[in-house]
């Protein structure tokens, strides 16, 4: 576990959004950690993938250097500095391992045209955010959910948050891929009431040419989970021509029935957008999908509803989409 | 679909049962996209009928016939000649029925059309058709009125009678340069217009009371009253006049409403559809009945309220004049008429949904000044509340509460402006019922908070009976029903042009030859305002708390003596006595509502520009005297220069990385709360001329596009002519948003403010995109976030839900989205009718989207 300077345990978080509503029961805060061992090619929040503060790009965002150039002066390498600028305008930030301790053009970046993905904080510093909501926890059945990236990476962490929710009465669910070591992930189920995870493909073939990983770790932790008597939700997140085939999701059927014995609360059957493009070209990276065009939402929308239906043939109570309550 | 297979009946059949299930969902953010809403037939008929617009035509036959009347009794009372006008129109002018209707009145005119008051002034209204600004125009886009030639002759030819004897000319002769130059006809510090050329409005008549008596019970009051005058007595004449002036318009109301039943008659004589012409025949016997006599059912009581109702507008040209609690004061006749089988619980559906559409059928003329103003026209402001508690204490919710809101789905058109009253013990199925009707989009209802609005108005003195029995009014105000004249709305401050004075040692900021005042003002070194120091020279930040507050003061007493001078114009030349025989007090006290006749007087301005002044204060301290980032001589040369020049500063502003209002931040919280009290302070408990006081408002409908176009660039990252901020709302720039923590922050933050203060009414509007809203989860959340809102004593709110690309989509092809109903501020309108700033202001409030 990371620690500061002043001793204090911190974890990397990207971002923090409250009333999120979708990914747990209730109103909830959701912390996002940065840091994921897959590479989903359908991943829709890439600056959750590496576990190192990055720097961000949006150079629609620049007012324009001869009005500002903050970001230039402030460079400590002068001249030589990977900030790349054309036509009065930011351009591009080919980061050098140098800017990882410096940053500086980001904190002058007024406009946040340069800005950093991922942010230091403590234990406390997070529950002062948390606690804000409380009442609307209360008032829903609510709490936290710790999501990513993927929170196992930060396991430690994650651990001291999730018992620090825990002895304030706060509900608190994990989202997670569940690749991970099963000890680090039966350390932080201690303090965890709700498991969320994926189920992105029976076959682990394709499962490593989707995502990076061959699914079996993830699978053994998931029916770990199951034994744990830990409530779970299971996610699909259905791809078009991916994962949809009516075998895989038989397939997915056939596990939860025989392997998890249909201890799951909810699956839910997520409907692919294509989303995150911008931040793909904020961190300079592609966007894995780019020629992917996903068929028609009318027609796609009757095809999840078929496999939701397929789902309930096995008698899981399978919904389409996230906005169904829980429990 | 029959009606009838509509009748839900619960597994237990537990009350309530209304017409739909109490947890129907229609769906989210469908706005009015929905051919035939409505369940009943005939109801879609008369919709298909119904023109989706507020342009409407001008009608003359009301400001002839006053006209007439005033000529006929030249040196009779004011108050004499005012009742003799009303009389001489009710008896006069055209009076119309429709097909399919159940309920007839209106103003009379057609459909769509509206009378002229020249007691207001009709200069304007000339002027306007000459100079082509009354008909659509590049000036006039929306909100405009055809006339016929034969119209403006008529109009014209009764100008010189009333040139020199309007409410503005003599508002305008008591007033100086020292008042005005400030206001709306001077830098727009104020505005003070709104009841210059059209009345104030913003009341309900006392329906319960008006039940009771009917007309010939309010005869004999009038009668009673007037034997027991001692005319001896210094104020016997006075009263005794008064007195008879109610005589008169009661007595030509009745005969008003008989003429309605004799057309009712004669139609039915010639109508060859059996069923119609039944239907004909017993409207023509309701209205005979109700002519004088207290109603018997709920028809005949709802055919009362609507014909009360126009009555009063058109006496008075005033806006808002709203429905009070329609559950309550119809549920005995509810009640009365399924348990003696007089009726069906269809049929008063049905009747509910006629009665909405024909408020929309009625209309109100307004100067293209104030069109842009306050964005929006039709009739505006004729609320109907319904929920809350009851007099003594209890949960008030009935069948009719249900029914009300599910009415409004059936049609989907914007009146009446509907208002839930929640409180901690509002049932879970009212909730459900609320959120389902605001998920479908069309802006309706606003909520309500008995917890804070019932002690905020016995802090003003309103007994407990009266606080609990409260309607609202018009888009914001809290209003002791049938008793209280509250001029609300009359008057607005810009609170971020006071900060800006304060701050520029009471000099505009862009101060300048090209000002208007430039000669009389700074070319000869006189100040705007009170001189209070600049900030280029303050050495703490107490200093600019200090120099605010002195520049509210010297605001507020200039606002006041304004207001003050259109009250006493009112008093002297627009008496309202038809009006007043409708509230109770007048009659009892032989004195007219305009003289405080009734029992609550109040006067209601609002104070404007709420986060905009608190991140004002929030930028000021934070950049200037803590971090120390620039002196305040370079934030206040950057807003002068409109930011040119300064840009990485204003990307600074506007960014994160200053504390702003709304993101549950204390820091810019307690400031906006300090902005907010010091207007609360030196306006609330001033006295007003018709024996009762001042009361602050915290919201500001549209006038905060106006009163953008009136101000410079702000400390806070406004440019020039932007808007400033939006009622209650978080500030939101050209620039971006300063409220980016989402609706929990913002629901915490505005509820730091002291909402029971604003004794006129807050308001809070909320901007949702379908997607977070949908499904149970969606609901669930939706229903905790307003319970929280409740719970902090918020006070009020209203709610938009639509995408923004939707919105945008509008924007560009107007004609696509005719139907396109939002919730502007205080009411909801055809988003494609309003002005581009406004459209853009609406855009731009943040979509509260997480999906
Ligand atoms: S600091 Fe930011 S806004 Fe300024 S020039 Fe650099 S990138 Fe552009
Ligand atoms: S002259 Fe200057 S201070 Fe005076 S009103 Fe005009 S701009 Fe404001």
């Amino acid at each position: 576990m990371k620690i500061t300077e002043d001793g204090e345990p911190y974890g990397l978080i990207t971002n923090i959004q409250k009333y999120t509503i979708h990914d747990g029961p209730g109103i909830r805060t959701e912390i996002f950690f940065k840091g994921c061992p897959l590479r989903c090619i359908w991943c829709s929040n890439p600056e959750g993938q590496s576990y190192e503060q990055q720097i961000g790009i949006y150079p629609s965002k620049c007012i324009g250097l001869s009005k500002c150039s903050l970001c230039i002066n402030s460079c400590p390498r002068g001249t030589d500095t990977p900030i790349k600028t054309e036509d009065d305008r930011l351009l591009s930030l080919q980061e050098i391992p140098e800017c990882k301790n410096c940053f500086r053009c980001a904190e002058e970046c007024p406009s946040r045209a340069i800005m950093i993905w991922g942010k230091k904080m403590s234990v406390p510093e997070l529950m002062k955010v948390i606690l804000e909501d409380r009442n609307f926890y209360l008032k829903t059945g609510g709490g936290v959910t710790l999501s990513g990236g993927e929170v196992m990476l930060q396991w430690e962490f994650a651990a001291l948050l999730l018992k620090a929710c825990r002895d304030a009465s706060i509900h608190t669910c994990v989202e997670s891929s569940l690749y991970c070591p099963t000890e680090h992930m039966e350390k932080v189920y201690e303090a965890t009431d709700l498991v969320i995870t994926d189920i992105k493909h029976m076959d682990t073939e394709r499962h490593k040419e989707y995502t990076g990983v061959g699914n079996e770790l993830i699978l053994k932790n998931i029916k770990r989970t199951a034994e744990l008597k830990k409530p779970l939700v299971i996610r699909i997140p259905v791809v078009p021509d991916h994962n949809n085939s009516e075998k895989n999701i038989r397939a997915t059927g056939e596990f939860i029935r025989d392997v998890l014995g249909n201890h799951v609360i909810q699956l839910q059957l997520i409907p692919f957008r294509k989303i995150g493009t911008e931040k793909y070209a904020t961190l300079n990276l592609p966007y894995p999908m780019g020629d992917f065009s996903p068929p028609e939402r009318s027609v796609w929308e009757k095809n999840l509803l078929r496999l939701t239906e397929i789902m309930k043939e096995y008698n899981i109570p399978a919904v389409a989409g996230s906005s169904q309550k829980m429990c | 679909m029959l009606a009838r297979e509509l009748t839900y009946h619960n597994a237990v059949k537990v009350e309530p049962l209304p017409v739909e299930p109490f947890d129907k969902e229609w769906g989210v953010g469908i706005s009015g996209n929905t051919p035939e809403p409505s369940p009943f037939p005939r109801i879609n008929r008369i919709l298909s009928k119904t023109v989706k617009t507020t342009n409407g035509f001008v009608s003359p036959d009301r400001a002839i016939l006053v006209t007439e009347a005033y000529k006929k009794n030249p040196g009779a009372p004011q108050i004499i000649k005012c009742a003799e006008g009303m009389a001489n129109v009710l008896r006069n002018t055209p009076i119309y029925i429709y097909d399919d209707e159940l309920i007839v009145g209106g103003l009379g005119c057609d459909k769509k059309g509206t009378p002229v008051f020249p007691e207001f002034g009709l200069n304007w209204v000339v002027d306007e058709m000459r100079d082509g600004l009354m008909d659509y125009s590049e000036e006039r886009t929306h909100d405009y009125f055809s006339f016929s030639k034969e119209t403006q002759d008529k109009l014209e030819s009764i100008r010189d009678f009333w040139n020199g004897n309007t409410i503005e000319d003599y508002a305008n002769s008591i007033l100086t340069d020292d008042e005005l130059k400030g206001s709306h006809a001077g830098k727009g510090v104020f505005f003070a217009d709104a009841y210059i050329l059209c009345g104030a409005g913003h009341l309900g008549i006392g329906y319960d009371r008006l039940f009771k008596l009917g007309f010939k019970g309010i005869r004999k009051l009038i009668l009673d009253h007037m034997e027991n005058v001692d005319k001896s007595l210094p104020d016997g004449i006075k009263k005794y006049t008064f007195l008879r002036a109610e005589l008169i318009v009661n007595e030509a109301a009745t005969d008003h409403i008989m003429r309605y039943a004799d057309l009712t008659k004669e139609k039915a004589g010639s109508e060859e559809d059996k069923t119609r012409k039944k239907e004909l025949l017993q409207i023509h016997k309701n209205l005979k009945w109700i002519s004088r006599n207290p109603p018997r059912t709920f028809w005949e009581a709802i055919q009362m309220v609507h014909l009360a109702n126009c009555m009063v507008h058109i006496e008075c040209n005033g806006h808002s004049i709203s429905y009070g609690r329609f559950d309550q004061y119809m549920y005995p006749f509810y009640k009365q008429d399924i348990a003696n089988g007089t009726s069906t619980r269809e049929f008063m559906q049905e009747l509910i949904e006629n009665f909405y559409i024909k408020i929309w059928d009625l209309n109100k003329l307004r100067s293209h000044i104030l069109i842009k103003t306050f964005g929006n026209g039709g009739i505006g402001g004729q609320a109907l509340t319904v929920g809350g508690i009851t007099k003594d204490g209890k949960d008030a919710t009935n069948e009719l509460t249900y029914m009300a809101l599910d009415a409004h789905v059936h049609i989907r058109i914007p009146t009446p402006w509907l208002a839930v009253r929640l409180h901690a013990g509002t049932p879970w199925e009212l909730k459900v019922k609320t959120v389902n009707t605001i998920r479908v989009g069309t802006g309706e209802p606003k909520i309500f908070n008995d917890d804070v609005t019932i002690p905020s108005m016995l802090s003003s003195n309103v007994e407990v009976k009266d606080a609990r029995d409260y309607q609202v009014v018009g888009c914001v105000e809290p209003d002791a029903t049938g008793k209280s004249y509250g001029w609300k709305d009359c008057g607005h401050m810009n609170m971020a042009k006071v900060l800006e004075l304060a701050i520029n040692d009471g000099r505009c900021i862009n101060c300048g030859p090209e000002c208007m005042r430039w000669q009389k003002c700074g070319a000869i070194g006189e100040r705007l305002g009170v001189a209070t120091g600049s900030l280029e020279n303050f050495e703490t930040f107490d200093e600019v708390l200090e120099a605010y507050d002195r520049q509210m003061k010297y605001w507020c007493d200039r606002h006041v003596s304004v207001l003050n001078a259109v009250d006493i114009a009112h008093q002297q030349l627009k008496p309202l006595p038809y009006l007043s025989s409708l509230m109770e007090g007048c009659i009892e006290n032989g004195k007219d509502i305009t003289m405080g006749g009734v029992k609550y007087n109040f006067s209601g301005p609002q104070g404007v520009a709420i986060g905009t002044t608190g991140d004002g204060l929030a930028t000021i301290r934070q950049l200037v005297f803590e971090e120390k980032r620039i002196s305040g001589k370079e934030l206040l040369d950057a807003v002068r220069d409109n930011w040119v020049g300064h840009e990485p500063l204003y990307a600074y502003v506007n960014s994160e990385k200053v504390h702003h209002y709304g993101n549950d931040d204390d820091y810019a919280d307690e400031l906006t709360k300090f902005a907010m009290d010091t207007w609360c302070k030196h306006i609330e408990k001033r006295p007003n001329t018709r024996g009762g006081f001042y009361q602050p408002g915290a919201y500001s409908v549209t006038v905060n596009v106006a009163f953008g176009l009136k101000q410079w660039a702000s400390v806070e990252g406004r440019k020039a002519f932007e808007p400033v901020s939006d009622c209650m709302g978080a500030v939101h720039t050209h620039c971006g948003s300063h409220d980016i923590s989402g609706p929990t922050a913002i629901c915490r933050s505005v509820t730091k403010l002291d909402h029971a203060r604003a004794t006129n009414g807050t308001l809070l509007n909320w901007k949702f995109s379908p997607t977070s809203l949908t499904g149970n989860t969606g609901r669930d959340s939706f229903i905790a976030l307003i319970d929280e809102y409740i719970q902090r004593k918020g006070m009020h709110s209203q709610f938009t839900v639509a995408n923004q690309e939707t919105l945008i989509e509008a924007q560009k092809n107007p004609d696509e989205y005719r139907d396109l109903l939002v919730r502007v501020a205080g009411y909801s309108a055809y988003f494609v009718e309003l002005s581009k700033e406004l459209q853009d202001d609406i855009i731009g409030r943040t979509v509260l989207s997480f999906d």
